[in-house]
């Protein structure tokens, strides 16, 4: 599916005159998966476009240096890299009101979403389940070497058709080397803690599934 | 004193929406009140939105009933239920107070402060005011 | 019928009447023990738990990957559009797209693709609806990196007019090789990403890029 509708020049620039067979020898790009249809053929048989990769990565092969033809496409591409480099390293930074705009808005615009019942003698009364997801990921934040990914939770209706416990599930990320085994236990209690304290909704049920490791310093793991 | 005539009064739909929201504004633990709707996570979104929108309560009077529904934005450190049950509590005497009738008061936690990234913290205390 | 009533203040006035002052209000935690929990956002969160957090509603998390993304997402704009002020449009509308379309990534691709993509889009949605702007060079853009470089002064001015006119150049190129040939040569990625990005073919990809450089190589010939 085309994301971008040509909207300038149509692309001719592919040539259909070859067949897949006649694949040009000197593709060996490093890594390369497939061999490419030449760009633009230079009179050498070199791929023109192939010759500026080369140029930019520096690594044209002996002929490329050597060749009139390749070596006028290398010095177009020296003459522009120059001015592309400094281009490129320019700063350019995006105000910080446009984040902040767009925060705004997405705020603006949030629906009501799925909220679990709170207990009130006084009628009827919920609380946003974003929100309280984000309060028991936040404990688990808090926790050493625990970071939690995802948070659902549900209140069931009981059988006699008042909200019964609530059930939460997790998936959460461990620091690597952390004992797996007294940390989700750990979790457990502090989930079951903060859903009453923090909450004031009961929880009954808390699943935990530890999803990934992360490495100790600043990069998590991906 | 009974040749005065009779005083009537009748406590209309925005009375008692501002007497909830005024009532539910004070209480200890209220951040915010936002709407379902165009609601503003004032503090968070007040001024990048431009306008400071004002919360909307809805309100309906029914006879001698009336209807109330707030949403309410808090902070961690505030008991949800607890909270709620305050507001509900708060809000349903100071509108008997007031006019005279039983409410209803539907209160819905829409957000949980949490804490704030320190680099928005001023920009955000700013705009609220 | 329902009053939507303006209560004129947000927050909770400091001397607002407590009218039941006797009734037990929550109070909290910091004051009596059992102390309020614990809680940490990180910074430093990976990618993947902020995408996660974000598709379950976490309005925080997503304005994280918002912030961690947008100096990219905007440096694009601004090289394709042509200008600072498009290219806020563009970020911030891209922005507001990627947060309503988050339950549809599905992690094919990296997320910073996926937003460059949306943002691409913006950008040739305004570059269509706007009529072939005449090509304005920001004097400001260059005069920003003067003072970092050392170089002779002549030089420094050659370098920055070049500059210049290489940024100029660029807004006159057809959209999609302005795309192409910025998501390659500024944002450095590779031909099967920006295929990604821009639906096209990597064949087409190559294709376009290399008549861009050839058509600026051209325009540029004079600054070398």
């Amino acid at each position: 599916m085309a994301l971008t509708p040509d909207t300038g020049t149509p692309d001719t620039g592919t040539p259909d005159t070859g067949t897949p067979d006649t694949r040009t020898p000197y593709t060996r790009t490093p890594g390369a998966v497939e061999a490419h249809v030449p760009v633009e053929p230079l009179a050498c048989g070199r791929d023109a476009a192939e010759v500026w990769d080369h140029t930019e990565a520096g690594t044209l092969d002996e002929h490329e240096r050597d060749c009139p033809h390749c070596g006028a496409a290398a010095a177009d591409a020296r003459g522009l890299e120059a001015m592309v480099g400094r281009l490129a390293q320019e700063p350019l930074v995006p105000p910080a009101t446009v984040v902040d705009r767009v925060v705004g808005a997405v705020l603006a615009e949030l629906r009501p979403r799925d909220l679990i019942p709170l207990d009130s003698p006084h009628g009827p009364a919920a609380l946003d389940a974003a929100a309280a997801a984000a309060v028991l990921r936040g404990v688990v934040d808090a926790m050493a070497g625990m970071r939690a990914r995802s948070c659902r939770i549900a209140r069931p209706s009981s059988s006699d058709g008042r909200p019964g416990p609530a059930e939460v599930a997790m998936t959460v990320t461990a620091r690597f080397g952390v004992d797996l085994s007294s940390t989700t236990a750990r979790v457990r209690q502090m989930v079951l803690a903060a859903g009453e304290q923090a909450l004031g909704v009961p929880v009954a049920r808390v699943d935990i599934e530890v999803v990934d490791v992360f490495l100790d310093e600043p990069g998590p793991a991906r | 004193m009974s040749d005065h005539p009779e005083t009537t009064f009748r406590a209309g739909d925005a009375l008692v929406a501002r007497v909830a929201a005024e009532t539910a504004a004070a209480v200890p633990g209220v951040v915010a009140l936002r709407t379902d709707l165009a609601g503003t996570l004032l503090g968070l979104a007040g001024q990048v939105l431009g306008t400071r929108r004002a919360p909307v309560v809805a309100a309906r009077v029914d006879g001698g009933q009336a209807e109330v529904s707030l949403s309410v934005v808090t902070r961690l450190g505030f008991n949800c239920r607890d909270l709620v049950v305050a507001v509900q509590r708060e809000v349903a005497d100071a509108v008997r107070a007031y006019t005279g009738l039983d409410t209803l008061v539907r209160v819905t936690v829409v957000d949980v402060l949490i804490d704030r990234p320190a680099s928005t913290s001023t920009d955000a205390d700013v705009s609220a005011r | 019928m329902t009053a939507l009533h303006d209560a004129g203040e947000l927050h909770p006035a400091p001397g607002a009447a407590r009218r039941n002052p006797t009734r037990a209000a929550p109070q909290p935690d910091s004051a009596a023990e059992p102390a309020r929990p614990v809680v940490a956002t990180p910074d430093d969160l990976d990618e993947q738990t902020l995408v996660v957090r974000a598709q379950e509603g976490d309005v925080r998390a997503f304005e994280t990957l918002a912030r961690r993304h947008q100096v990219a997402l905007y440096r694009l704009a601004v090289r394709v559009l042509g200008n600072r002020a498009d290219a806020e449009d563009a970020l911030q509308d891209g922005l507001l797209d990627a947060w309503r379309r988050i339950g549809s990534f599905r992690g094919e691709a990296s997320f910073s693709t996926w937003l460059y993509r949306i943002v691409t889009n913006r950008c040739l949605g305004l570059l269509r609806r706007t009529r072939p702007a005449v090509p304005v060079a920001d004097p400001t853009e260059a005069g920003d990196v003067v003072g970092a470089r050392s170089a002779s002064p002549e030089r420094q001015a050659e370098l920055d007019a070049g500059m210049t006119a290489l940024a100029a150049a660029l807004t006159g190129l057809p959209h999609d090789q302005r795309v192409c040939f910025v998501l390659r040569e500024l944002e450095g990625l590779g031909y099967a990403e920006i295929a990604e990005i821009t639906g096209a073919r990597e064949t087409t990809v190559r294709g376009r890029i290399h008549r861009a450089r050839k058509a600026l190589a051209e325009v540029m010939r004079p600054w070398r």
